[in-house]
């Protein structure tokens, strides 16, 4: 038996009511909930090298049995969404077990993730962060006109399948701004650039957790990641908040603050 | 020469948008208009009870409609009617200002400032000198082929 399915046991045993990893189902890797925790249930399970934003699931399931203790697999990214969702009210950490799960150091390279790893890693070694920058700097270096060039090319492949909201583990609302007929025409391929990810990335700042699930699930391959991860960099420069970091302090644009804040930030202008 | 008025004609025929609040810089551009200050003609005001229920989609709507300039204009801080409003608009703007620079939009574009009922006068030095900063930088590059559609402006 693996090893996960030994703690999948032991945390069923420990008062968790059921256990959201994902199970190799005859050779494609879905989420699966166990309850039972008997063989055939946990026949397949595994940490997988796939990621899927298992803390979406989990809220629905809150939602769903307000009183069951759910226990879940959480690589870094997860749990940097899971205390992004708390904050919002979407998640009650209480009835959360949290299973930390450490990438590799592949995969962390691969993803350009700059904290691979939750705060209490169980499954896993722990690997060196490898933060990347994506396309920011290539981005950065074009003057204002070519910039806008640039990003209205990457735009231009934009299918509007709403992937990256769909996948996206922050992305929660009932009503979407992207769906507001005011904002985003109706039945127009691809949408108003660069409006249509402008209001996404503006929606991102102070959410995004940088997981990358966005540009993984992007069929037309637009930067979306880098672009999010920009909005990340703005707010810690100009708020000095991280999202997901931690569980006490509250994202600056959730609540009006004192005066020696807008002080502090007009000074710094 | 035919070509050169079309040229001049653009570039002098810019559209701002001016979000202003109820309670001060709506105020404050009526004293600016009862004093007689003179200000360019460009500016397209849009009434808010506060800067801070402006919602950054609706810089972006304007942006993508062709306008080329926003301005948001509020009360000083510690002055809002509401008391904390404006402190919201002063976190969302730096965001915002920095999200559409990365885009590729001229930060020129977009500005804040705070108008007191009181300052009429300041209020046209805004105007005009926002003006000549957004003429400067010329028609925005989102404006649609044939200009600011009417109605986007409402004009």
């Amino acid at each position: 038996m693996s090893e996960l399915a030994e703690i999948i046991k032991e945390k069923l045993r420990d008062g968790a009511d059921a256990f959201l990893c994902l199970r190799d189902c005859e050779g494609t890797v879905i989420p699966a909930l166990i309850s039972a925790g008997d063989e055939i249930e946990l026949d397949g399970v595994q940490v997988g090298s796939l990621r899927y934003p298992l803390e979406k699931i989990l809220a629905r399931l809150q939602e769903r049995y307000p009183d069951k203790r759910f226990a879940v697999l959480a690589r870094g990214c997860d749990e940097r969404a899971m205390i992004e969702l708390a904050k919002l009210e979407q998640l009650d950490l209480d009835r959360v077990v949290m299973v930390g799960v450490a990438c590799s150091a592949g995969e962390a390279e691969a993803c350009g993730c700059d904290r691979p790893y939750p705060g209490e890693i169980v499954l896993g070694e722990r690997a060196e962060p490898a933060p990347s920058r994506g396309i920011i700097d290539e981005v950065e270096s074009l003057t204002p006109s070519e910039r806008l060039e640039w990003w209205k090319e990457q735009f231009s492949r934009c299918i509007k399948c709403y992937g990256c909201r769909n996948i996206c583990p922050m992305c929660f609302c009932k009503e979407c701004a992207l769906e507001d007929p005011k904002l985003v025409e109706p039945g127009v391929i691809p949408p108003e650039s660069p409006s249509f990810h402008v209001i996404r990335a503006l929606d991102m700042a102070g959410r995004c957790i940088d997981c990358g699930l966005c540009e993984e699930a992007c069929p037309a391959e637009i930067p979306l990641r880098s672009l999010y991860r920009k909005m990340r960099e703005i707010m810690e420069e100009s708020l000095g908040y991280r999202a997901g970091e931690s569980v006490e302090e509250k994202n600056p644009l959730s609540f009006l603050g004192s005066e020696e804040d807008i002080e502090k930030l007009e000074q710094e202008d | 020469m035919v070509e050169n008025q079309a040229a001049k004609t653009a570039e002098d025929d810019v559209k701002i948008l001016a979000f202003l609040c109820n309670w001060c810089s709506y105020a404050g551009a009526d004293l600016a208009g009862v004093s007689r200050f003179q200000y360019p003609p460009n500016v397209l005001d849009v009434r808010v009870m506060c800067t801070g229920t402006i919602s950054p989609y609706f810089v972006i709507k304007a942006f993508q409609e062709g306008i080329d300039g926003v301005l948001i204009a509020g009360c000083h801080i510690g002055d809002c009617h509401y008391l904390k409003g404006n402190y919201m608009t002063a976190k969302r703007f730096g965001v915002l200002r920095e999200a559409l620079k990365f885009m590729g939009l001229e930060e020129g574009r977009l500005r804040l400032e705070w108008v007191s009922a009181a300052e009429g006068e300041k209020y046209a030095e805004v105007i005009r000198s926002f003006t000549e900063e957004v003429k400067a930088l010329g028609p925005s590059p989102l404006r649609k082929r044939r200009g600011v559609s009417r109605e986007a402006v409402g004009s």
